[in-house]
């Protein structure tokens, strides 16, 4: 077949129907010629030459070799490379006021009055808000809704918001700032989290009839599944210790910034950096009283988010107000300290781990008590109590789980989501734990772990549905690729190598804010007119993790498109189709597969319109570059245009809908629907560390990072979540701290104080990206945003204690603890000086025989249960000599799922487990 | 209106382009470069002189601008990451930290391509450490830096080996390609 | 623009520089010398003690001289750490100092006079609102010092510089300049108690330079500091150690200043001498090293705790006597 002539085409352009090829528009461009489809990247499945170690996977026909798998430029870097990216304080309108917050400075306090007088007498003042033109409450969370736009009665916690102001400069507005009068009436304030289990004479909050007691607890959790009384008498090796975490913060270096814009036609257009984009979009509703599509919601670029940027905040709300009351823009940009004011970091932690193994290096039960510092308000903070339990009863098959977690108010900034949400202090003290009990049973802790695996397909102890699993792979290749046989417990005094691993989910399986049984995850439109670009509508959040590039790699490899032809629109939700927003690491997950569903809609139609054109058989025919062709004979096809017109005809754009639903999964216990997802990750990383003996400083040498992200759709991104978790999780577990003063104020509200690794810090990450084909991922993807971060704290614990000796249970190991940890050490061995310690040695026990043929005969299952479409059920317990098949609570009484604590357990409650000794008042006979 | 400090006249070529404005006395380089100067390119991350994101260039070296007083730079030459692009064509080191992951949110990425732009100018094949202690000034929250290093040394090789930059208003790809007789085989 | 308002001046010589203080002192008018700005700015960012007058040393070109016995104010760290003039346990220490982007504005003379530093202190005006404000920034209401209250005469804030203790260990003179005429003082004299007064300084005095002796390149030695990070931080602690050997195997004379402990640097000739009384070796320094940690007397206000700083002064002066065994 011979290539037309595109001269042919353009000459003399009229319309002459039947005279003149009409010209297609649009075309024209580099690369004249379909480039050949090459089979080393088509899947066997589909004929190709590619191996699937993983099995077939049902995206597999819709591989065009166009963008999946291929290190990808963010489609979107070229904005910010040139310093065009536009992020929250670059939108600058014309007739904008600058905006700025009065802030307590109490963290404690009854609000009597406000006197706004001078401040609204200083020239070029034109508007000023308190919180009696916002009495609507709002909160990321539908059933903890406890934020005002401002103080409405209380302020609670030194930099809550009282008032605003909008000004026509920013030294103006800084000035009123000061002349805004507040009259305060202090009240006791709350720092140290166990006093948030006490009864208080001024709860922080007040819930009503739902409140718990007169206690400023504001969740409270109580889990048992499994032989949990069966645990402690199989146990021959446990492990206990309690932790401490500091809070962290997510330390965007872009700080929070927002514009507000009432435009003629009497609608708002907030523009800001967020996450979740759509949330916002509700409680703008909720707190301005206005109908949501008289809102639009632009996301700016986001100048990093890591949960940061994903509550609906106050500021947004005082922006909106301003504006509404000044009749012009808004523009509100947040000095870093206020960044930390409005927090939402990783939350101030004290866990009780409990790890215990029996005799076969089985783990026979975990037992957790976690108590969280939720600070002022509640933000996500129901989901980070259930997941601080929950998501960790995999990757190990375990014997029994009992968790209780309760969550606090007290007067500091909110703590709220950040990367690894939930998941991130807990693992590290499960996999602390692990290497304890290898050391308590003298087995390789790399080992014990493999052979105590849940095999893929199967179900937690908590009923999660785990589909894919590379996690015994993950071990493999750090194991190997480490040389941490030649290395574990083998190293020079000072000098260790520690190993973790990590589970994460990959998207929630609940939706916050609506009915998953109704409506979809996500939603992704496509529209193409005659030219032949791809417009993508999307509502997920660009936030530097490249949603949009990951889309359009989805869109244009089954469109067989080059990524030049693909625009994705995300910003705005007057045009995106709703959606939850980037977080919970659900976008690639679910947006993906929105986008893939949305695509094969056009394909079809292409595919129709070819089988129109060439009169071809339509079973035949495949998707390559730019060409729609016979798959037995390439040479009978049409070009991507040409198919596209034919099939525009009568209708003009194609424009289709895609939308992704999790399907129906879970138990159904109280708080079963936490911590579900459609797929999860796991990883395993081997770090290795040197402490400086004499001065207490560790520096991370060298890390090995394996993670299962299901397939890299874009392995350039993926290897950069990796490698940027590395940096993150390094700085929690070794400087980074949200520090308090003993007068409860936080020390180091900024960037010199609060201590992020520099470049110096960070040791060379070796990025493994193991790829485990998920049956329900997009192309077989999972998540790589959050996951990564896990196993870096307790990798770093683990190799510290290789090289010195010492199990930290305090966060982050900052040199001076370190020390005392060394200094308390020598004192215990009787040891003068440090460097005459002695450096941990393993000599493997009979035992390790044992989970070395478990773990060997557990490959073959695994490789077995992977591969078989006919597989059984596989339910935790199995391990135990329980029937895989059949959830073991339904056969065995002792595993029954308890959600309420007993009396017993009441008599010495653990410390968050005490958060049970109160009544909520409307079980309460007084209330 | 708060009374302002006095404000004097101000001159600079900035990007290449003669400005003369009228500042407050005491004006930060960085507030004058964002809000009177067009160039939001140069960011506000911590506004204290630990991140970086400001990073301009002042007669080609790397200064923050949030610690920089206007004054300062009158009369100078000064650099912002809208001015490293020549047309059509990126900087190498624009062009690497796109194809190599040296930005993913993007917001320290100004800072860091400035800094190396400078670095690149002074010494075009620097080693790993010299790489890190020009940028040890900037931070990054989400590369954790590896992938900004790759994009240096990536870009170093562009500017020795003389590989080349697309120009950016190029032909996009065909929508209507021929038949690739290869692709029959 | 989160500064309170002031006027810039930017005199062009160091007489009009003069002039300028002068001017400024007959009217009345208060005012702070600007340098590179990486001390003053955040402090004046934070509202902490502005002035409403300022006047910018940036464009004085008699104070930028560089040689190895003659270090004008005006040099930057950056160009400290660099040049072949610095005698190199200077480019050492200078090259310690924050990050390479601190110290390409950062200044000699605003190194040496940089403020004390304290956490109830360095933060923005509505935190130490927060707290009541504290002794050295009292925004007129007479506050205690937070971190030993119930005294509120002395300021505890810490010197956290890093050059200081390797300059009086090279024994420089610090040149000084106000409207009235010039005076020189050993750098060792030019600090003075406490964490407000800092040092000799006159209102309307500034540094014009540092000189070295002519024999200051015969001295070896190391600083050794102590931080969380490569970058950025500031010293919690930092000894120089500096020697002479006049041949001999055996220290002929031996120096150790410190920094990040206390109000202004320390400069510990008691120690140093009796370390060199009758030198051992290895069991000197140990001494040394133990007098110099019994010798600084921290306290808790920077990122680190006081107890632990004041065991790795022994540790830090150990490492930086590497050189003599």
């Amino acid at each position: 077949m011979s290539v037309e002539k595109k001269d042919d085409e353009m000459v003399g352009y009229r319309q002459q129907p039947g005279k003149l090829p009409f010209s297609k528009p649009g075309s024209g461009g580099k690369n004249q010629f379909s480039k050949p489809t090459d089979a080393s990247i088509i899947p066997e499945s589909q004929g190709g030459s590619k191996k699937q170690p993983w099995g077939p996977h049902p995206h597999d026909e819709l591989v065009s070799g166009q963008a999946i798998g291929k290190p990808t430029a963010m489609v979107d870097s070229r904005w910010k490379v040139t310093g065009q990216a536009h992020y929250g304080d670059d939108v600058r309108l014309a007739g904008e006021l600058i905006g700025r917050i009065v802030r307590s400075p109490h963290h404690y306090a009854r609000v009597l009055s406000i006197d706004v007088t001078k401040a609204l007498e200083l020239p070029g003042v034109i508007a000023v808000a308190t919180g009696a033109d916002a009495a609507n409450k709002f909160g990321v969370l539908p059933v903890t809704k406890d934020e005002h736009a401002m103080a409405v009665e209380k302020v609670r916690h030194a930099g809550d918001l009282v008032a605003c102001v909008a000004a026509e400069t920013e030294a103006t507005a800084r000035e009123a700032e000061r002349l805004i009068e507040v009259e305060y009436e202090i009240l006791d304030s709350i720092h140290d989290m166990r006093d948030g289990l006490e009864d208080s004479q001024t709860p922080i909050h007040d819930r009503g009839k739902y409140h718990i007691g007169e206690s400023n607890i504001q969740k409270r959790v109580f889990q048992e599944f499994g032989d949990v009384a069966g645990m402690s008498q199989a146990a021959v090796a446990s492990h206990k210790q309690n932790w401490l975490f500091a809070g962290v913060n997510h330390a965007a270096t872009e700080p929070h910034a927002v514009v507000a814009h009432w435009d003629p036609s009497g609608r708002l257009t907030l523009y800001t950096p967020q996450q979740v984009p759509h949330y916002l979009h509700r409680a703008l509703a909720d707190v301005l009283e206005i109908p949501m599509h008289q809102i639009n919601v632009h996301r700016t670029f986001v100048g990093g988010g890591f949960g940061g940027k994903s509550d609906p905040f106050p500021h947004e709300m005082c922006a909106a107000i301003l504006a509404r009351k000044a009749g012009r823009p808004v523009r509100i940009c947040l000095d870093r300290e206020e960044v930390y004011w409005i927090n939402r970091g990783r939350h101030p932690s004290r866990i009780e781990m409990n790890l215990h193994a029996d005799s076969e290096g089985r783990i026979c039960g975990i037992e957790t008590d976690a108590l969280i510092d939720g600070g002022a308000f509640a933000s996500f903070g129901h989901v980070t109590t259930y997941y601080n339990g929950v998501l960790h009863t995999a990757p190990y098959e375990i014997g029994a789980f009992h968790y209780t977690g309760a969550r606090v108010w007290t007067n500091k900034p909110a703590s709220g989501a950040m990367r690894g949400h939930g998941a991130v202090n807990s693992r590290c003290a499960v996999e602390v734990g692990m290497d304890d009990l290898a050391e308590q049973l003298a087995v390789d802790p790399i080992t014990l772990r493999l052979a105590n695996l849940l095999p893929p397909h199967s179900a937690t102890i908590t009923g999660f549905r785990v589909t894919s699993i590379g996690m015994r792979e993950c071990l493999e290749r750090v194991r190997a690729a480490s040389g941490w046989d030649d290395k574990f417990r083998k190293m020079p005094l000072g000098k260790g190598i520690g190993i973790g691993c990590g589970f994460f989910i990959s998207g929630s399986a609940l939706p916050i804010h609506w009915d998953p049984n109704k409506f979809p995850h996500a939603t992704v439109h496509l529209k193409i007119d005659m030219d032949g670009g791809v417009t993508v509508h999307t509502g997920a959040a660009e936030i530097g993790q490249g949603s949009d590039t990951v889309i359009a790699q989805s869109v244009a490899e089954v469109l067989g498109l080059p990524l030049d032809m693909i625009r994705i629109k995300s910003r705005d939700t007057d045009t995106s189709p709703v959606d939850l927003g980037s977080y919970s690491s659900r976008v690639t997950f679910m947006n993906a597969n929105a986008a893939i569903s949305a695509a094969m809609g056009i394909r079809d139609e292409l595919l129709d319109a070819t089988v129109e054109i060439t009169g071809a058989e339509r079973n035949k025919l495949v998707i390559g570059d730019r060409r729609i062709f016979a798959k037995n004979d390439p040479a009978v096809g049409v070009s991507y245009l040409e198919a596209l017109h034919k099939a525009q005809e009568d209708r003009g754009a194609l424009v289709s809908s895609g939308a992704y639903r999790t399907p129906p999964m879970g138990r159904t216990h109280k708080g079963a629907a936490a911590g579900l997802a459609p797929a999860y990750s796991f990883s395993a990383y081997v770090a290795e560390v040197s402490v400086d003996i004499e001065t207490g400083q560790t520096k991370v040498d060298k890390v090995w990072a394996a993670h299962d992200c299901g397939k890299a759709l874009n392995p350039l991104a993926v290897k950069g979540q990796i490698i940027g978790s590395c940096h993150m999780g390094m700085g929690q577990v070794l400087s980074e701290e949200m520090r308090y003063l003993r007068s409860g104020h936080l020390m180091n509200p900024d960037l010199l104080d609060y201590k992020i690794p520099s470049v110096h810090e960070m040791p060379e990450v070796i990025p493994i990206i193991v790829e485990s084909n998920d049956l329900e991922g997009p192309f077989g993807a999972k998540e790589a945003g959050e996951g990564p971060l896990l196993p870096i704290l307790p990798a770093v614990c683990n190799a510290v204690y290789d090289a010195i000796g010492v199990r930290t249970s305090e966060l982050p190991i900052t040199p001076d603890r370190m020390y005392r940890m060394i200094e308390n050490r020598c004192r215990a061995e009787k040891v003068s000086d440090p460097l005459d310690l002695a450096s941990p040695r393993l000599e493997h026990s009979a035992l390790q025989d044992t989970l070395d043929a478990r773990s060997n005969a557990h490959t073959e299952r695994d490789i077995e249960r992977r591969l078989d479409d006919e597989r059984e059920p596989y339910h935790n317990g199995a391990l135990f000599g329980l029937d895989p098949t059949i959830p073991p609570d339904e056969v065995d009484p002792r595993w029954a799922v308890t959600v309420l604590p007993s009396d017993e357990y009441l008599t010495t409650p653990r410390l968050a487990g005490s958060a049970w000794k109160h009544t909520e008042r409307r079980h309460r006979g007084d209330a | 209106m708060l009374p302002a400090a006095g404000e004097v006249p101000w001159r600079a070529v900035v990007n290449g382009t003669e400005k003369e404005l009228a500042i407050e006395s005491n004006a930060i380089l960085l507030d004058v470069l964002r809000d009177k100067a067009g160039c939001l390119g140069a960011k506000r991350g911590c506004d204290m002189g630990t991140c970086g994101c400001c990073s301009v260039l002042i007669d080609g070296q790397p200064r923050l601008s949030c610690l920089t007083l206007a004054a300062e730079a009158d009369g100078r030459d000064i650099t912002t990451v809208e001015g490293l692009a020549d047309g059509h064509h990126l900087h190498p080191i624009q062009q690497t930290f796109a194809d190599y992951g040296g930005s993913q949110c993007g917001f320290c990425s100004p800072g860091f391509l400035v800094v190396i732009s400078a670095l690149l100018e002074e010494n075009p094949t620097p080693s790993d450490p010299e790489i890190k202690s020009a940028i040890e000034g900037n931070l990054c929250r989400c590369t954790g830096y590896q992938q900004i290093v790759d994009s240096v040394r990536a870009a170093s090789q562009i500017l020795t080996s003389g590989g080349s930059i697309e120009d950016s208003t190029a032909p996009k790809s065909d929508p209507h390609p021929g038949f690739s007789e290869e692709g029959a085989s | 623009m989160r500064m309170p308002p002031f006027e810039l001046h930017n005199p062009t010589s160091l007489s009009e520089a003069l002039a300028t203080a002068a001017d400024l002192e007959e009217a009345g008018q208060d005012f702070d010398w600007i340098a590179g700005g990486t001390d003053l700015l955040p402090n004046y960012k934070w509202h902490i003690n502005a002035k409403k007058h300022v006047i910018a040393l940036a464009k004085v070109s008699e104070l930028t001289e560089l040689s190895p016995t003659h270090i004008g104010a005006m040099v930057r760290l950056h160009d400290l750490a660099q040049s072949d003039a610095s005698h190199p346990v200077l480019a050492k220490a200078a090259n310690s100092i924050a990050s390479v982007m601190i110290r390409r504005s950062g200044t000699v003379g605003g190194n040496i006079c940089l403020d004390t530093r304290c956490y109830w202190f360095n933060q923005s005006e509505q935190w130490r609102e927060s707290i009541d404000w504290c002794h050295k920034c009292d925004c007129g209401t007479a506050a205690d010092c937070r971190v030993i209250p119930n005294q509120n005469t002395l300021c505890v804030a810490t010197y956290q510089a890093d050059l200081a203790p390797v300059l009086m260990c090279l024994e420089a003179t610090i040149h000084l300049a106000s409207p009235s005429g010039q005076r020189s003082v050993l750098l060792s004299e030019f600090f003075e108690l406490d964490g407000m007064t800092r040092n000799v300084l006159q209102r309307g005095e500034l540094v014009t330079h540092l000189t070295l002796p002519e024999g200051a390149g015969e001295w070896q030695g190391d600083y050794q500091k102590l931080s969380q990070r490569e970058s950025w931080d500031f010293p919690e602690a930092g000894v120089a150690v500096l020697w002479k050997r006049n041949g001999g195997a055996k220290p002929a004379d031996l120096r150790v200043g410190t920094t990040g402990l206390e109000s202004i640097p320390g400069f510990h000739t008691e120690e140093a001498a009796s370390a060199l009384v009758d030198w051992r070796g290895k069991e000197s320094i140990d001494e040394l090293a133990e007098a110099i940690r019994k010798a600084v007397k921290p306290v808790q206000n920077t990122w680190y705790a006081p107890s632990y700083r004041r065991k790795m002064v022994k540790v830090l002066t150990r490492r930086a006597c590497a050189g003599l065994l």
